[in-house]
């Protein structure tokens, strides 16, 4: 199945009930329905974040409006409704977590943490350069932020706290915490990864790569950590309780003619896609060693990508407005 | 190497200047004058105002350096950050302005649009265009090493409130102007009046445009107040070596600044692998202080004029058109930094003859 939507796919995503969501450049919000697809207008402007509703019904969106929106199938129809606004600002990233049902997102310099379950619960984290991405841990307890000079770690419930500051000098722009809540990985301004041990703050030096880092995901139970910003995916060993220090990465699907730019995995089994930045998309086994080209197709850049938890499907979008959902042999 | 500038890239023009100095009536006039464009602006406070078909947005200026702790690899994030964001609208811009405080150092907004992948993929820096106002220029130039760098690294230069100040005042802010910055067009305007399509669609970084380098010491006649002696005083005054000193009332605050134009010429062909590991090794060395540079160079054994432009050490250079018929074939190459050495970048420069 594909769409061309005509406007940059920011996010492709399956809620859990395993129904695929789009989040486009120009606001909208569209959910896959029978053989087509269903549209509201969520935003005013372009969509810039997005991640699955902690409910499990739906995804959450962040705008250049300012508005944190919630959009799910209710009944036959598509429904979208205003989780938070901040006026003036751009929601640059939001993440959920399922196990505390709470929401964080980043608004400039602001990481602000609202309750899907409590209207009248939020909180505001300040910092002192602008909050380029949020991740909640594994028990949705603490969120990491990524930001100029390092990561801060906040506990999402208390008003006022100090955070632990992991420092490494540098931009960060993308945070991501290993399922076992002991290290976190951060993708940098430069051609570079990074990785802390938690609590303990030991840095892990992660170079090497010809470009930047946009996409992280953790599979296979947490033992592989899988990251674009090279001509393969790039697959770093986290067995073992020192997890890649001292190991060596490897690169799949080497191609020279194209960098992966996108990467999606399966929290459990060893399946990882990886979308390039021609408008090709495969999907590997990372056990087996099969490897299938899904989008042979080229085209625009590929801009978002995900898997069911199952690996058997994957959608797709790209900096045109090009989409998709494949189901995998 | 040189990145055709492509019709799909957007052009962003930053736009530097003091407080006061007209940066604000200039982004009025660009987002209220009946143009058909869409224009985003980036502006230096927090805050979206859509007027008609543009968007106004605001950036904190965040100046990121790299882990490698290079000065060149220095950019703005909230540059990247919304350019980043930009990109997704559907439509698209015609073109991207960015305003700057009075106190930006221009180089990592430039250096933003060389550094950063992402945004150099989608976007092309059509120039620094630096607002600067006659009346008050000369006492920003004395308290301010930002005016002066701003000055520096501009593609051109909107010498604004010209009715405030007397013809003589502004020859002699001109000549200011001059010294430090001989290559960059100065518009004389009042109240920020020039045509939009002067300012937008520069292509000052594009090496398909560098077509003649003219720099211009301007000098105010002989005996004026700011008169420069240099070689092309043609009466018999007594001698003086070719420092381009200055005669100016009390000090000069241009020459504290240490920020000046150099300018060199060859007329015999150079060698071509020789010329191009000097500029290497003089960015490397020199890159922090050397602000801007463009070259337009005679090869031996190349009909083509190999042309080049510089950034701190970020080069860029490539073979453009066939020398013409009839055209005067030389060499010429002109640095605007700090602290330069001339007679070192001369000797280096004329070492590279074939």
């Amino acid at each position: 199945m594909s769409f061309d939507f005509d406007a940059y796919v920011t996010a492709a995503l399956f809620d859990r009930s395993g129904r695929t969501m789009f989040a486009l450049g120009d606001g909208s919000v569209r959910a896959v329905a029978g053989g087509g697809f269903v549209t509201v207008e969520a935003h005013k402007g372009a969509v810039l974040s997005a991640c699955a509703h902690p409910s499990g019904a739906g995804i959450l969106t962040g705008g250049d409006d300012g508005r944190v929106v919630w959009t799910r199938i209710e009944g036959e129809e598509i429904a979208a409704s205003i989780v938070a606004e901040v006026k003036g600002r751009w929601i640059d990233a939001v993440a959920a977590s399922p196990e505390s049902g709470l929401i964080a997102f980043a608004a400039g310099r602001d990481l602000r943490v609202v309750d899907s379950k409590d209207p009248a619960f939020e909180r505001v984290f300040t910092h002192e350069k602008s909050v380029s991405d949020v991740a909640f841990d594994p028990k949705g307890r603490r969120i990491a932020t990524a930001t100029y000079g390092g990561a801060a770690l906040w506990y999402a419930r208390i008003a006022d706290q100090k955070p632990v500051f992991l420092k490494w000098a540098g931009a960060h722009s993308l945070v991501a915490w290993s399922p076992d809540g002991k290290f976190l990985m951060s993708a940098m301004q430069e051609n570079s990864l990074h990785g802390w041990t938690v609590p303990d703050g030991k840095n892990m030096r992660m170079g090497g790569y010809p470009s930047k880092v946009k996409s992280l995901a953790f599979l296979s139970g947490g033992v592989m950590l899988a990251t674009s910003g090279a001509n393969g995916a790039v697959i770093w060993p986290f067995s073992g309780a020192t997890g890649p220090m001292g190991k060596e990465a490897a690169e799949i699907g080497f191609d020279q003619s194209a960098l992966v730019v996108r990467v999606a995995g399966t929290p459990k089994l060893p399946v990882l896609a990886a979308g390039l930045d021609d408008g090709r998309v495969w999907v590997a086994d990372l056990k087996s060693g099969k490897m299938d080209t899904l989008k042979a197709e080229k085209g625009a850049a590929i801009s978002a990508l995900a898997i069911t938890a199952d690996g058997r499907r994957i959608a797709w979008g790209d900096e045109d407005g090009g989409a998709g959902v494949i189901e995998v042999e | 190497m040189s990145e055709a500038a492509s019709p799909s890239k957007t052009p962003v023009t930053v736009l530097t200047g003091y407080l006061g100095a007209g940066k604000t009536t200039l982004l009025n006039r660009i987002l209220t004058e009946d143009h058909g464009k869409r224009y985003a602006v980036i502006v230096n406070e927090f805050g979206e105002v859509g007027i008609d078909n543009d968007l106004v947005v605001g950036a904190d200026e965040e100046v990121f350096e790299m882990n490698n702790g290079c000065v060149c690899c220095t950019v703005r994030g909230d540059l990247i950050r919304v350019v980043s964001g930009l990109m997704k609208r559907k439509g698209g811009f015609d073109a991207i302005v960015v305003e700057t405080t009075g106190l930006a150092d221009p180089g990592p907004v430039a250096q933003t649009f060389f550094v950063d992948d992402d945004v150099r993929a989608k976007t092309r820096l059509d120039s620094v265009t630096t607002v600067v106002d006659a009346k008050h220029l000369p006492l920003r130039l004395a308290d301010s090493k930002e005016a002066v760098e701003q000055i520096a690294f501009a593609d051109q230069i909107l010498l604004n409130k010209t009715d405030l100040v007397s013809p003589e005042e502004l020859a002699a802010v001109e000549a200011q102007i001059r010294r430090i910055n001989p290559l960059a067009p100065i518009h004389k305007t009042q109240r920020s009046a020039v045509p939009l399509d002067a300012i937008l669609g520069r292509g000052g970084f594009d090496l398909d445009r560098i077509v003649d380098l003219e720099p211009q010491f301007l000098n105010p006649a002989h005996g004026e107040h700011g008169h420069v002696h240099d070689e092309s005083c043609d009466h018999d005054h007594h001698h003086h070596d070719h420092d381009h000193h200055h005669h100016d009332h009390g000090h000069d605050h241009v020459a504290e600044a240490g920020i000046r134009g150099i300018s060199l010429t060859a007329e015999k062909p150079l060698d071509g692998i020789r010329v191009t590991n000097w500029l290497n090794n003089l960015l490397q060395e020199k890159g922090p202080d050397i602000l801007r540079a463009k070259g337009i160079l005679d090869v031996k054994g190349d009909n083509r004029r190999l042309v080049f432009q510089a950034v701190h050490m970020i080069l860029e250079g490539d073979y453009q058109r066939d020398w013409k018929d009839g055209e005067r074939r030389y060499s010429r190459m002109v640095f605007i930094g700090r602290d330069l050495d001339e007679a070192a970048l001369k000797a280096g420069f004329e070492a590279c003859v074939a």
